[in-house]
C-alpha cells in the first residue's frame, strides 16, 4: 500500500489538531467560530499536502 | 408569513429556466472549455452532496448535537483530503475499465453479474429515502412560505421540472461515461447558489437579527441549554459514526460516484477537490449555528430544520425568505438531478440489459438512450411516491440517516477493491446480505411504521449502524475466506489491487487484426455498432487499423470491454468479449507481462519512497543501461514476442521499438527474422560474422544469446530469452583494409627486392655502355652506347623510386626529416604514377618554382602525392589534365593538385578525410587514403584543405591545397 509522505504527514497534523484544539474548542462562553479556524487550517495543511499530487491522477 | 403562490412559483420556473439556459448555452460551446474543465467547476458540481441535508437538516443536528453537526463536513472532507488511500486509486480504475457506477465497479471486481444487481437493489431501496426527503423539503418549505399552496401540486410541478431536465441534459446518444458539460454547469451554478444564499442567511440572522457578533455572543452566555449542547459535543459517540456514514457515501452514494468519477474534469482536478471541496463544505457549515441561534431568538414555531426559510420573514426581511427557499431548490434539485441520471445507469446496466439486450439490427444507443430516459422518470416519481410513505412526523433527518446507513454497507466491499486480492463474490454477498438484512429489519421498518426519531426506536441508529457493518465485514471475510476465488476474481484483482504484484500471462488472441474483431463483434452488436467501437477503441490507443501485433491486439481487446462497459456495464460488456473474442491460450498466472508492470508502477512512481523508491530507482537505472547500452538488445518471450529492442538495435535495424514491441518474432521484416530465428533454432550461445545484404550493402554482425530463468511459472522452462547483437561491418572493412595495406606492402617488398636485383645488372650494363663510349671512336657507336647510359640511367631512378617508395610508412621511427626539394618529390611521383597502366590517359601538368622546399620526409610526401593524383585520377575523365603545382608564398610553401573532374559534394566535404570513408564502389577503395594524407600532412607540420567545386559554373573540379613552412636552415638545425 503506497501512501504518500504527505498524506502520512496531514494525518499526523489533522490528529494532533484535534488533540491540542478540542478543549479550547469546547471552552464555555468563547467564540462559537473557534472549530472553523481549526477547520480552516487543516484545509491549508491539505492544500500544501496535495500540491504535488497532480502527476498521478490518470 | 404569507407569500403568493405566483410569487413561488415564478421564482422556483424562472430559476430552473436559467439552470436549462446555463446547460443549453454550454452544450452549444458558447462558454469556453477552459472554464467548463476549470477544477473551481469541478469542486462546485461536488457540492451536489450538500444536499438538503447540509442545508436544512444540519440545523436540526446542531441543535441537539451541538458542533456534532459537522461530522457530515468532516466524513466528506477527510475521503477528499485522503484522496490517495481511495479516491485516487478509484478514479483510475474506473477511466481504465470505463466503471459508470458503484454497481459496475463491484461488479468488475468480484466478477459477478449478481453483485452488480445486489448493488443496484440495495442502493435503490437505500437512496429512494434521499430523494424522497428532497421533494418533500422542496414542498414544505413552499408550505411554509404559502400555507394556502398544494403541497403535492407543487412537488409535483417540482418533479416535472426535474425530469425534464435531467432527460434533456442528463441523457444522450454517447455511451455511459461521455461526460455532460451543460449538466455539470448547471449543478456548478446550482452549489454557488446555495453557499451564496446560505451565507448570507447566516449574515442576516447575525446582523438583523441579533444585531451584530457581540450581541449574539452576549446573548449565547443567557442560553446555558445551547452551551450545554455545544461544551459538551460527543466525539466518540454518534459524531465519529456520521463522520463515518459521510466518508463511505463519497464512493457509495450514486451521485458522489457520478461527479467524482464520472464527471472529473481531468488532471489536477481531484487534487484541488482535495481541499477545494472541505472548503466548500466549511463555509458551507459556517451558517447553520447563527440561523438556528436567530430562529430560537425570535421564537420562531416552524420546524426547527425550516428555520433558513423562516428567519428571514420573522425579522421581516421576506426577500431573505425567499433567497433562502432558492438556495434550499437548488440543493434538492441538484442532488435529485445526479442521483437519478447515475441510478438510471445503474438500473439499466444491472437490472434490465442482463434480462433484455438490444438485438443487433437495432440502434443500440438510441436503443439505450429510451431506456435510460424512462428509467430517470420512474426514479423521479418513485421518490415522489416515497415522499408520502412516511408519516409527515418523520423528520428529515431520521429519513437521510436511514439512507446513508444502507450505503455504509458498501464500505468493506469498497475497501476491498483496493486493498484485499482475497476477497471474493460470495464473500461479498454474504456480508451485504447480513448488513443489508440488519438495516432493513432495525431501521427500514421503524422508518415505514412512523417512528418520529431514532428515540422512538429499541437500539439507537449509532448502534444499528456500528452493528450491520460489523456482522456485515464478518460474514464478508469468512465467505470470501471459506469459499475462495475464482481464476476471475484472482485476475480482476489483479487488475484492482494495489499490492499485488502477478499479472496475467501474455495470450494471444483468435482474432489477429481489427478487422477481425469488427466481424466478430458484428454478431452481437452489429456490424454498425461493432466498427464504430473498435474505431473509437483504436483512436482511443492510438493504434493504426493494420497493426496486427498481439500485444496490440491485447490492448484493443482490454479497451474494448472497457467501452462496452461504459455502454453496457461490464457484466454484459464481459460476457460479450468472452464470447467472441476469446484467447487462442488458456491465460495462467505466473508469468509477467512487463509493460502492464512497467505502466503501473510509472502510475504510482511519485507515490513511492523509501527502500520502494529505492528499488524503482535501481530498476530505472537498469533499464536505461539496456536501452543505452551501444549493443543491440532484443529480449523474447518465452512465447517468441518481443519484449525489448533498444535503441542500438533501432540505429541498425532502422525498425523503431514502437512497431515490433509486443510483436512475434515471425512479424519482423526480412533479413532479421531468417537471421534470429536461425541463430535461436542453433545449439550455440554466439555466433560471429554472420553477414547478410541490408539495402545493398553487406553488413556482418556477431550475435549471442542467453535465457532468462523462469521466475515460478511451472509451464513454461524459462521466462524468455535476450539476444545481444553487435555490428561487426566496420570492423570487418577496418580489417579488409588493414589486409589489403599488408598485401600492398608484401609487393612493396618484393618490388624493393626486385628493383634491387635488377639494379645490379642494369648497373653493370650503364658501365659498359661507358666503356664502349669512352674507348671507342666510332661515333656511331658512341651514340648507341650514349642512349643505352641515357636508357640505364632512366631505369636506375625508376627502380630507386620503387626502393624508396616501398621503404615509406614501414616504420615511422625511421623517417627521418631532411631537406626536401618539392620539385623533385614530384618528378618521382611524376615517375611513379605513370608507371600504372592506369594513368597512362592522363595529363600530368607541373608546375613547380624550383626554390620551393619544406623540412620534412620526402618519402612521406611522396606518398601523399600520388595518393592525390591517383584520387585525381579516378574523378577525371579520360585526357583530362591535372594540375600539380607547387609554390613559395611568403614562409609558406603550398602545394596543389588540382583536376577538372565531378566535385565533392557539400555533404559529404567534412568526412572525406575520415577513416573508411569512401564513395567508390565496393571493392575499389578501401577508405583509408585520404585519411593517410591528413595524417601525414598533419605530421609534416602542415594543413590541408579541399576547394571544391573549382568551377562553380559547372560545379565541377577539385583542388587540394596543402601548406607547409618554408625550410628555414637555421631553424631547422634546432
Amino acid at each position: 500500500m503506497y501512501i504518500p509522505r504527505s498524506i502520512l504527514m496531514l494525518l499526523v497534523i489533522i490528529y494532533l489538531l484535534f488533540l491540542l484544539t478540542v478543549d479550547w474548542i469546547n471552552a464555555s462562553g468563547e467564540l462559537w467560530y473557534r472549530p472553523f479556524i481549526v477547520g480552516f487550517l487543516v484545509i491549508l495543511v491539505a492544500s500544501w499536502a496535495h500540491r504535488d499530487q497532480e502527476q498521478d491522477e490518470p | 408569513m404569507n407569500f403568493d403562490l405566483t410569487t413561488l412559483v415564478a421564482l422556483g420556473s424562472t430559476y430552473l429556466s436559467l439552470l436549462f439556459g446555463i446547460a443549453y448555452i454550454t452544450e452549444q460551446g458558447w462558454i469556453p472549455q477552459r472554464v467548463v474543465r476549470h477544477p473551481v467547476v469541478y469542486v462546485l458540481s461536488l457540492g451536489v452532496f450538500a444536499s438538503v441535508w447540509a442545508y436544512y437538516t444540519s440545523i436540526s443536528n446542531a441543535q441537539r448535537e451541538g458542533y456534532g453537526y459537522l461530522a457530515n463536513s468532516i466524513g466528506i472532507s477527510l475521503a477528499f483530503m485522503l484522496s490517495p488511500l481511495l479516491l485516487r486509486p478509484l478514479l483510475e480504475l474506473t477511466r481504465t475499465y470505463q466503471l459508470s457506477s458503484l454497481a459496475d465497479l463491484l461488479a468488475f471486481r468480484y466478477r459477478s453479474p449478481w453483485v452488480g444487481t445486489a448493488t443496484t437493489l440495495v442502493i435503490l431501496i437505500g437512496v429512494t429515502p434521499l430523494i424522497a426527503l428532497q421533494i418533500r423539503a422542496v414542498a414544505d418549505t413552499a408550505d411554509l412560505l404559502s400555507p394556502d399552496a398544494s403541497h403535492a401540486a407543487i412537488a409535483v410541478g417540482f418533479c416535472a421540472l426535474i425530469t425534464l431536465f435531467a432527460i434533456l441534459f442528463g441523457t444522450s446518444r454517447k455511451p455511459g461515461r461521455t461526460q455532460h458539460d451543460g449538466l455539470i454547469i448547471a449543478i456548478a451554478f446550482e452549489s454557488l447558489i446555495k453557499l451564496f444564499a446560505f451565507l448570507i442567511v447566516g449574515g442576516f440572522a447575525i446582523i438583523k437579527g441579533f444585531g451584530g457578533m457581540d450581541e449574539m455572543q452576549a446573548w449565547l452566555l443567557t442560553q446555558p441549554e445551547l452551551l450545554d449542547s455545544l461544551e459538551n459535543t460527543n466525539y466518540f459517540s454518534s459524531f465519529h459514526v456520521m463522520a463515518l456514514l459521510f466518508f463511505t457515501a463519497s464512493v457509495a452514494m450514486p451521485h458522489m460516484f457520478y461527479v467524482t468519477f464520472n464527471e472529473n474534469s481531468g488532471r489536477g482536478a481531484l487534487s484541488f477537490a482535495s481541499w477545494g471541496l472541505p472548503l466548500y463544505f466549511l463555509l458551507i457549515s459556517l451558517p447553520v449555528l447563527p440561523i438556528l441561534w436567530a430562529g430560537i431568538y425570535a421564537e420562531s414555531t416552524a420546524p426547527i430544520e425550516y428555520l433558513p426559510v423562516v428567519i428571514g420573514a420573522a425579522f421581516d426581511s421576506p426577500g431573505i425568505s425567499l433567497l433562502a427557499y432558492l438556495g434550499g431548490l437548488s440543493a434538492a434539485s441538484g442532488l435529485i438531478i445526479v442521483i437519478t441520471l447515475a441510478l438510471s445507469n445503474m438500473c439499466l446496466n444491472h437490472l434490465i440489459l442482463p434480462l433484455k439486450q438490444p438485438s443487433a439490427n437495432k440502434d443500440i444507443y438510441r436503443w439505450l438512450m429510451q431506456r435510460r430516459r424512462v428509467l430517470i422518470t420512474a426514479l423521479i416519481w418513485g421518490g415522489f411516491a416515497f415522499h408520502y410513505l412516511p408519516s409527515d412526523r418523520i423528520s428529515l433527518q431520521v429519513i437521510g440517516t436511514v439512507a446513508f446507513v444502507a450505503c455504509l454497507q458498501f464500505l468493506p466491499g469498497i475497501l476491498a477493491i483496493l486493498y484485499w486480492p482475497q476477497a471474493n463474490k460470495r464473500g461479498f454477498l454474504s456480508g451485504l446480505a447480513a448488513g443489508i438484512a440488519i438495516w432493513f429489519a432495525l431501521l427500514m421498518l421503524p422508518l415505514l411504521s412512523e417512528a418520529n426519531s431514532f428515540s422512538d426506536i429499541a437500539i439507537n441508529w449509532r448502534e444499528i449502524a456500528a452493528l450491520s457493518l460489523i456482522i456485515n465485514c464478518i460474514a464478508f471475510v469468512a465467505g470470501s475466506l471459506y469459499f475462495g476465488s475464482t481464476d476471475e476474481e484472482r485476475s480482476s484483482a489483479d487488475l484492482c489491487t494495489l499490492d499485488t504484484i502477478k499479472r496475467r500471462k501474455r495470450s494471444g488472441l483468435v482474432a489477429k487484426s481489427a478487422a477481425d474483431f469488427i466481424k466478430s463483434l458484428s454478431k452481437p452488436l452489429g456490424e454498425r455498432t461493432a466498427t464504430r467501437e473498435v474505431g473509437q477503441a483504436l483512436q482511443d490507443l492510438k493504434l493504426k487499423k493494420d497493426d496486427r501485433r498481439p500485444y496490440a491486439m491485447r490492448l484493443l481487446r482490454g479497451r474494448l470491454e472497457a467501452n462496452l462497459s461504459g455502454l453496457l456495464g461490464p457484466s454484459i460488456a464481459r460476457e460479450i468479449i468472452d464470447s467472441y473474442l476469446p484467447y487462442s491460450i488458456v491465460s495462467q498466472h505466473g508469468s509477467s507481462d512487463v509493460n502492464v508492470i512497467e505502466n503501473r508502477i510509472e502510475a504510482y512512481r511519485s507515490n513511492l519512497s523509501g527502500m520502494a523508491a529505492d528499488l524503482d530507482n535501481l530498476r530505472r537505472y537498469h533499464r536505461q543501461i539496456l536501452l543505452d547500452l551501444p549493443l543491440g538488445v532484443c529480449s523474447l518471450s518465452s512465447d517468441g514476442e518481443i519484449i525489448m529492442w533498444n535503441r542500438a538495435l533501432e540505429e541498425f535495424t532502422e525498425i523503431n521499438s514502437v512497431d515490433v514491441v509486443g510483436s512475434q518474432l515471425n512479424d519482423l521484416p526480412e533479413p532479421w527474422v531468417t537471421l534470429l530465428k536461425e541463430f535461436i533454432g542453433e545449439d550455440i550461445d554466439h555466433s560471429y560474422k554472420q553477414s547478410f545484404e541490408l539495402s545493398n550493402q553487406k553488413r556482418t554482425v556477431n550475435l549471442h544469446k542467453a535465457l532468462i530463468e523462469e521466475s515460478g511459472d511451472t509451464e513454461s522452462p524459462y521466462e524468455g530469452l535476450i539476444i545481444l547483437m553487435e555490428d561487426m561491418t566496420e570492423t570487418e572493412i577496418l580489417e579488409a583494409g588493414l589486409t589489403h595495406s599488408e598485401r600492398l606492402a608484401s609487393i612493396g617488398r618484393l618490388a624493393a627486392g626486385v628493383a634491387h636485383e635488377i639494379g645490379n645488372p642494369i648497373t653493370g650494363i650503364a658501365c659498359l655502355a661507358q666503356t664502349i663510349r669512352d674507348e671507342y671512336h666510332d661515333q656511331e657507336l658512341n651514340g648507341l652506347a650514349q642512349q643505352i647510359i641515357e636508357q640505364t640511367d632512366r631505369t636506375s631512378k625508376i627502380l630507386q623510386s620503387l626502393v624508396n617508395f616501398a621503404h615509406a610508412g614501414t616504420n615511422k621511427l625511421m623517417h627521418e626529416n631532411e631537406q626536401v626539394v618539392i620539385c623533385e618529390c614530384i618528378a618521382q611521383a611524376q615517375t611513379l604514377v605513370s608507371l600504372d597502366k592506369k594513368n597512362r590517359d592522363i595529363k600530368l601538368d607541373v608546375d613547380c618554382d624550383p626554390n620551393a622546399e619544406i623540412w620534412g620526409d620526402s618519402q612521406r610526401l611522396l606518398q601523399v602525392l600520388i595518393n592525390l593524383i591517383n584520387n585525381a585520377r579516378d574523378a577525371s575523365q579520360a585526357g583530362a589534365a591535372i594540375i600539380l603545382a607547387a609554390k613559395v608564398v611568403g614562409k609558406e610553401v603550398h602545394i596543389s593538385v588540382c583536376d577538372s573532374g565531378i566535385g565533392i559534394p557539400n555533404a559529404i566535404k567534412s568526412r572525406v578525410f575520415d577513416p573508411f570513408f569512401t564513395t567508390k564502389e565496393a571493392g575499389e577503395g578501401t577508405g583509408l587514403g585520404l585519411s593517410l594524407v591528413f595524417s601525414i600532412v598533419e605530421d609534416l607540420n602542415g594543413n590541408i584543405d579541399i576547394i571544391s567545386p573549382l568551377d562553380k559554373d559547372r560545379g565541377t573540379g577539385t583542388q587540394v591545397l596543402m601548406r607547409f613552412p618554408c625550410y628555414d636552415p637555421t631553424l631547422q638545425k634546432h
